[in-house]
């Protein structure tokens, strides 16, 4: 990220969404009615089941174009497999799960890349469109709106502990299905509501990217620690110590703008903390939409959606936890 | 548990878990603990997120942890049982050494005369202990005195909170195996007489409610 910081900005007037905002994705207008939008995201296996893995990863890297307002028209694999080593037959299956996905999302799969290497990742390079005056950056929540997160968290932490095999097979498949969840059906719901900015919740955790939407939006944002929607056995899971180094980095880069009202137990500030694989939409907009919008939500089977949270205008650039 | 126990001796363990990636210095540690009978594990890694995850594995397997660092290598130190009283007292983070008060309530109620009121007092007697942290350091329930710790009882909730802080309680499991309570403990570790006499020996001040 600080690499990417040290080149030069674009100029360009076309560009609607570039780096400075640190969002999902870059968005450049095409036309009066036409944005494109463009995002790339590969990961490392999450669970022992390559095609899950495909789906996953798929889904995974599908969300950021959800979380920009727009839709996915086409996509390219890329890969990272051992050739030499390892059966191509998983690799197929890894593949068969992102194609799965990314026709699932109404996208076409147009071709990719694969290198040889020791350790497999895939992901894809999603093109998208949006209309130019719908586009949902991070940075437009406003006073007074309400936040809803559309996925329950801990994915990260369960990850760990299906590595560690300290998960039981119905945790490990509840987990396995919310990531290989697109966020289609959250997004095509939310484009009925006047939302205000929306994003992602990935690497960063809720934490982080609440984080991000905060400073951008130049608001403050309130959690409602116990309101947030959680996977089954992930608090047992943290109290065994299974918490990746990833989610600790997030939980120590954001401890400065944390404040809590009362004391929050560490645990649930590792899950807020935790990395995301394929997290929900953080949706930002006029609390007196948010009630109709969140049972919209639901009776469209984002069963797990809820409000997490409010912004003000004090204290910009802080979350608090409550 | 396991023969070492039995013998009254318990092994010392160490672990050298750096260069480890995640989770493997939790899961290194979970294979030795599962053996059995280790009364000190010792644990060497490399960053503080492996040392937060595996001093939050200990504490959750009922082992007292303490950390030391040293050039950027973390060491995770768990214990219980003989060695934990006697070598991680200092390390532990509890009361400082200066003053630890120990608590033997040895039947579910304070004084004679009348049960009832005696009943009440012991409940108000626990729920008013917080006033001697920091110094509270342990409080350990015998013979009667258990009942105080199961489901049901309305001691729970004050020494639920006591727990908390971090004052230890220690729970006779002879005398919840007599009465029939084994499974009932809400609160508080099962400990054995060893335990509690070597509390008694460490303590500064033991206060019995007999």
């Amino acid at each position: 990220m600080e690499i990417l910081e040290s080149l030069p900005l674009e100029q360009d007037p076309n560009l609607l969404v570039g780096r400075e905002t640190s969002d999902d994705a870059g968005v450049y207008r095409l036309s009066k009615d036409v944005a494109l939008v463009q995002t790339i995201d590969f990961i490392t296996p999450v669970v022992n089941d390559p095609y899950d893995f495909g789906r996953i990863a798929a889904a995974n890297s599908l969300s950021d174009v959800y979380a920009m307002g727009g839709r996915p028209v086409t996509a390219m694999n890329v890969v990272c497999f051992p050739v030499k080593s390892m059966d191509k037959a998983v690799l197929k299956e890894i593949l068969r799960g992102g194609l799965e996905k990314i026709h699932e999302a109404g996208a076409v799969l147009v071709g990719g890349h694969s290198v040889d290497d020791p350790e497999i990742k895939y992901g894809l390079s999603v093109t998208g469109v949006v209309s130019p005056d719908r586009v949902l950056t991070n940075a437009g929540v406003k006073q007074a709106d309400a936040l809803i997160l559309t996925k329950p968290l801990g994915t990260g932490v369960l990850a760990t502990a299906i590595k560690a095999g300290l998960i039981s097979a119905d945790a490990r498949m509840r987990a396995t299905e919310t990531m290989a969840t697109l966020n289609k059906k959250a997004a095509e719901i939310m484009s009925g509501y006047p939302v205000n900015a929306c994003t992602d919740v990935t690497g960063f955790g809720l934490l982080g990217h609440t984080l991000e939407m905060a400073v951008a939006s130049g608001a403050a944002i309130t959690l409602f620690v116990e309101k947030i929607p959680i996977l089954p056995e992930v608090l047992d899971a943290v109290e065994m110590g299974l918490v990746p180094a990833g989610s600790f980095s997030n939980r120590n880069f954001c401890a400065g703008q944390i404040r809590q009202t009362k004391p929050i137990d560490p645990i649930l500030l590792d899950i807020l903390a935790d990395a995301q694989t394929s997290g929900g939409l953080l949706i930002s907009l006029p609390e007196r939409h948010a009630s109709a919008l969140l049972d919209d939500l639901k009776a469209g089977g984002v069963s797990d959606a809820a409000i997490v949270g409010r912004a003000t205008n004090e204290n910009k650039g802080i979350i608090e936890l409550e | 548990m396991d023969t070492n126990w039995r013998e009254g001796k318990m092994i010392e363990e160490k672990l050298d878990c750096r260069g480890l990636a995640c989770p493997n210095p939790v899961l290194k540690a979970k294979e030795v603990i599962d053996r059995g009978g280790v009364g000190r594990l010792e644990v060497l890694v490399d960053n503080p997120a492996a040392k937060e995850n595996v001093g939050r594995f200990l504490s959750r397997m009922g082992y007292e942890v303490g950390f030391s660092e040293e050039g950027g290598v973390f060491k995770v130190t768990g214990a219980k049982g003989e060695s934990a009283l006697s070598e991680v007292v200092e390390e532990s983070i509890s009361p400082g050494p200066d003053s630890r008060i120990v608590v033997l309530v040895g039947t579910d109620r304070m004084g004679k005369g009348d049960d009832v009121l005696g009943q009440k007092l012991v409940m108000n007697f626990i729920g008013t202990l917080k006033e001697m942290e920091p110094e509270l350091w342990r409080l350990i329930f015998l013979n009667g005195g258990v009942k105080l710790t199961v489901e049901g009882s309305e001691c729970l909730p004050a020494l639920q909170a006591l727990e908390k802080e971090g004052i230890r309680i220690l729970v006779c499991g002879t005398c919840l195996n007599h009465f029939g309570l084994f499974e009932k403990k809400l609160v508080g570790e099962t400990t054995n007489m060893l335990d509690i006499v070597i509390a008694m020996q460490i303590a500064d001040k033991v206060i019995s409610i007999m």
